[in-house]
């Protein structure tokens, strides 16, 4: 890590100036450098199960330098998209849009950045981030945005407000040899109901060497709240993304995630789901599909505290030519988590000889007043039965190859919020295909591999 | 409904609990140093090499740190533990031979006179050197070797050099580092091409003298298209303070050849039991582990199998009963290195009385290792809230054409298993210990029946203590 970053990305003195140009109070100066500490303290990875399953050597970013300032371009004439509740966007080093629809404004949701936030409610943000329980306190890179943004989003949608249309926040970014490192804090209040939905995608700048996209995702969910998340990364390919999502759930609380990750080189991702109140409840889908030399580390933990909980998680990977998939999870039950439900899945499939997957569902129990504490886990080839099928239905092979794969990655796809983005989704996952098809030697997969099968019972088992 | 199971789990092993006083004739002196080291393979009127190779390993095993991935090994205070007994001077033929106490000791064991006559042979380990095997005429005159391991390094010196630690380097752990520098005792198999071992070989392990380290070093050499059985059962006496058991064991398992090893351990518990096992699977070859921890402080043990040889298999059934004031991290490997490959894991696990269970486990396929097919199945049962289960899997897949399943749960015994079980008549009691015996099945039915009745005895010890 020492030389992942530069030695000035990140210090005393510059934390000083960023806090200072966004007009922070002291208690959140002192967070800023509580977590600054812990950053230089802390080892990438703190799990001893998860250490020798780091893989960021592809992040060349000791030459990255971080933005100072974020400023604005809104334009303000711009209204707020058809279909869309509310839209915060930032684009490299400004908040490029920030609208939100008369109803939205008018129940008193919150979508804003951290500095006007701090002006008139700082209790939004003290009371979801405060004492640093909104980040997990052992990992370094979500300590390095607690301490060094440079940019915050604060969506808040107050107690009993039901939102029909969906909060988009974008992030875009993209220009060589630079970090754009930011939070952004999620509240609900009592009963309230929101959609999320995230994207990360490029700018449109590039110049050759690296980026960094540094993140969070600080969620607070009230009694009776329900929030669906949506997020979609596809960042330029020489884009490295980290990004911290961490949930606290109230009693009969219920989060959602839809998680798509598809672009970028190196995309290190880590959801952190504390299931608090009794009868809170995550479900959770996530999609990582790789190509060339990409790598994604995608870590999930599931921690049961409150009674009668429930955590259903699924993570699947397809990987093709020489990219990796780390999928790693754990689920806690602590002893005071009586009746809990809990799942993880993780599912991959690998599609080209030098793809790799890594799959480590983990399991903690100290309670076993349980209804499941369960995971599984595979990894395979496309399951040729069901090309067979296809094709029996007069699909041409390779058709029904790309229909398997993409079928896979659907149940995350159908869960994107806005119809337009779902589409070009869709679209993309299926040019990614049909890129890596083309580029593939001839018999390294695709069709190649029928016709040399290891054995009858290879196909019937696939990841499903 | 309420199921007291506090009560129904209750350890009363000790009652059954036994140990005799024994004369060592040659012991080295408490802790370990280089010296030492030397003075062991001195003793044993080693070759040149071994005392060479036991040197490296030392030194290797000063230079490691301690494993930190599980905890509570800083505990063992090394200086304390004497490396080298040896408590009678020659190996015994006949049973005849053997001290009246060492044999009285292996009665309480229960090891008949009529099962001697049965199995195939009887290597019985009595701390740090073996003192008693009977290899059956038929066995020796099928050519198949099954000796104490100093015995092996002495009369087979060639096979013995050619395998020795080439499937367990001194330098894979510090515990493997640390038997390689001090072992004694274990046993040597080697059985010879196209040769099938029809009975079981067995070797019953015993720790014995307060604080004895017992680091026995076991090699199993199988030739092409050879089959064998090889069996080891354990117990301990409890002792006040921490005991040591560092073992290798090393199977080579040549193109087609079939092994099976069996272990059913019950460690007292102040034992620190810390094994590197691993088999080597050629081409076409097999290999099973079959497992069982029960006892000891801390077991620490991933039986596992490099799949070097295309189309070889590993098979791996592992439980471990975890009780108080116990921690067993068991678990097994299974390494991919060669096409069509396939290996199978299934671990149970029970913990109660605040026990914990772990299992953590590997399934590797490297690059090259095409159409395996793999699969792991992980299930734990906790007896009370207490306790605590574990599942640390680790999959790896680096080739495109692999088929890997894995699953894993975790739960306790159902009410309604009780409830149904007692309106057949049995007690809350002796429907627990039938739940839990059922759990365990896929791993008993594997057994022999002598040693499954045995296991399924030692269960209902782990259990209730209500035997008889």
């Amino acid at each position: 890590m020492s030389d992942l970053l530069p030695p000035d990305f990140i210090t005393q003195a510059g934390v000083h100036a960023r806090a200072a140009a966004a007009g922070e109070p002291d208690w959140l100066v002192a967070e800023r450098m509580d977590a600054l500490q812990r950053f230089g303290e802390l080892p990438l990875e703190v799990n001893p199960l998860f250490t020798l399953y780091v893989d960021l050597r592809a992040a060349r970013l000791a030459q990255t330098v971080p933005y100072e300032t974020v400023g604005e371009t809104i334009d303000p004439q711009a209204r707020v998209p058809d279909g869309v509740a509310a839209l915060l966007e930032v684009r490299e080093d400004a908040v490029a849009a920030r609208s939100l629809s008369a109803e939205t404004q008018a129940a008193g949701v919150v979508v804003d950045t951290f500095a006007n936030v701090l002006r008139d409610r700082p209790q939004l943000i003290r009371d979801v981030v405060a004492g640093g329980e909104s980040l997990p306190a052992d990992d370094k890179l979500a300590q390095l945005a607690r301490a060094a943004s440079v940019v915050g989003v604060v969506v808040h949608v107050p107690a009993g407000v039901e939102l029909a249309e969906p909060i988009v926040v974008r992030w875009a970014v993209g220009a060589g040899g630079r970090a754009l490192v930011s939070r952004t804090v999620v509240s609900l209040g009592a009963g309230a109901h929101a959609r999320l939905f995230e994207e990360q995608i490029g700018s449109g700048a590039a110049n050759g060497s690296q980026a960094l996209w540094s993140g969070t995702l600080e969620v607070a969910l009230g009694e009776d709240a329900t929030l669906d998340v949506a997020a979609e990364q596809d960042l330029p390919a020489h884009v490295v993304s980290f990004v911290n999502r961490r949930a606290n759930l109230g009693r009969n609380a219920t989060l959602r995630w839809a998680l798509a990750h598809v672009g970028g080189l190196v995309s290190k991702s880590r959801i952190d789901n504390r299931l608090v109140g009794r009868g809170a409840s995550v479900r959770q889908v996530e999609i990582g599909f790789g190509g060339s030399n990409q790598v994604f580390d995608l870590t999930s933990y599931t921690t049961h505290v409150g009674e009668d909980t429930t955590g259903d998680l699924l993570s699947k990977g397809v990987f093709q030519d020489r990219s990796r998939g780390f999928m790693k999870g754990m689920i806690e039950i602590d002893r005071s988590a009586h009746g809990t439900d809990s799942f993880l899945g993780e599912f991959g499939m690998l599609l080209d000889r030098k793809a790799r997957s890594v799959t480590i569902p983990s399991l903690e129990i100290d309670q076993p007043d349980v209804r499941r504490a369960a995971h599984s886990s595979s990894v395979g080839p496309i399951d040729e039965t069901q090309v067979f099928y296809l094709m029996t239905r007069g699909i041409p092979e390779d058709v029904a190859r790309k229909e398997v794969v993409l079928g896979f990655l659907e149940p995350v796809v159908a869960r994107i919020p806005l119809e337009g983005a779902q589409q070009r989704l869709r679209t993309r996952l299926d040019r990614k295909w049909s890129e890596a098809r083309a580029a593939a030697p001839a018999g390294a997969s695709g069709s190649g591999q029928a016709s040399a099968p290891k054995s009858g019972s290879s196909s019937g088992e696939a990841a499903a | 409904m309420a199921v007291n199971t506090r009560e129904a789990t209750a350890d009363r092993r000790a009652q059954f609990d036994f140990k005799d006083e024994i004369a060592y004739l040659t012991e080295t002196k408490r802790g370990l140093s280089r010296e030492t080291v030397a003075e062991i393979s001195e003793i044993k009127r080693e070759p040149d090499w071994m005392r060479d190779f036991r040197l490296r390993a030392y030194d290797h095993f000063v230079k490691r740190p301690m494993p930190t991935w599980t905890g509570g090994l800083d505990a063992i205070d090394f200086d304390r533990i004497i490396y080298y007994r040896k408590p009678s001077e020659r190996e015994e033929k006949s049973w005849d031979d053997v001290p009246p106490q060492i044999k009285q000791t292996f009665e309480r064991l229960g090891i008949p006179e009529a099962e001697r006559k049965f199995l195939a042979g009887v290597g019985a380990q009595y701390d740090s050197e073996v003192v008693y095997h009977s290899v059956r005429q038929e066995l020796a005159s099928l050519g198949v070797v099954f000796m104490g391991t100093d015995q092996g390094l002495k009369e087979y010196p060639e096979i013995f050099k050619r395998h020795f630690a080439t499937v367990v380097p001194p330098e894979d752990n510090k515990f493997a580092a640390l038997n390689s520098a001090v072992w004694s005792g274990g046993s040597f198999v080697y059985v010879p091409a196209g040769v099938e071992v029809p009975l079981p070989l067995q070797a019953y392990f015993r720790i014995n003298g307060e604080n004895t380290g017992q680091f026995e070093r076991t090699l199993i050499v199988v030739e092409p298209g050879a089959k064998v059985h090889y069996i080891e059962g354990c117990t301990a006496p409890i002792y006040a303070t921490d005991s040591l058991h560092a073992a290798v064991v090393e199977v080579v398992a040549l193109p087609h050849s079939k092994v099976r090893y069996t272990t059913i351990q019950n460690w007292s518990n102040d034992v620190y039991n810390l094994v590197t096992k691993r088999a080597h699977a050629h081409e076409g070859a097999t290999v099973e582990w079959i497992d069982a921890n029960t006892g000891s402080r801390k077991t620490v043990k991933f039986p596992s199998i490099y799949l070097r040889g295309r189309g070889s298999t590993a098979d791996v059934i592992s439980v471990a009963v975890a009780g108080k004031g116990q921690h067993q991290d068991t678990g097994a490997k299974a390494i991919h290195l060669a096409p069509d490959t396939r290996s199978r894991i299934v671990s149970k696990s029970v913990s109660k009385d605040g026990g914990r269970a772990t299992y953590r486990g590997h399934l590797k396929v490297a690059p090259g290792a095409t159409g395996v097919v793999a699969s792991v199945r992980c299930d734990a049962l906790m007896l009370d809230d207490e306790s605590r289960s574990d599942t640390y899997p680790y999959i790896d897949i680096q080739e495109d054409d692999t088929t890997m399943t894995h699953e894993a749960t975790v739960g306790k015994i159902s009410a309604d298993q009780i409830f149904y079980l007692m309106s057949r008549g049995l007690t809350e009691n002796e429907a627990q210990n039938l739940v839990v015996q059922g759990f365990l099945e896929v791993f008993t039915k594997e057994l022999p029946m002598e040693y499954a009745i045995e296991f399924n005895r030692l269960v209902k010890l782990e259990m209730d203590g209500a035997l008889g």
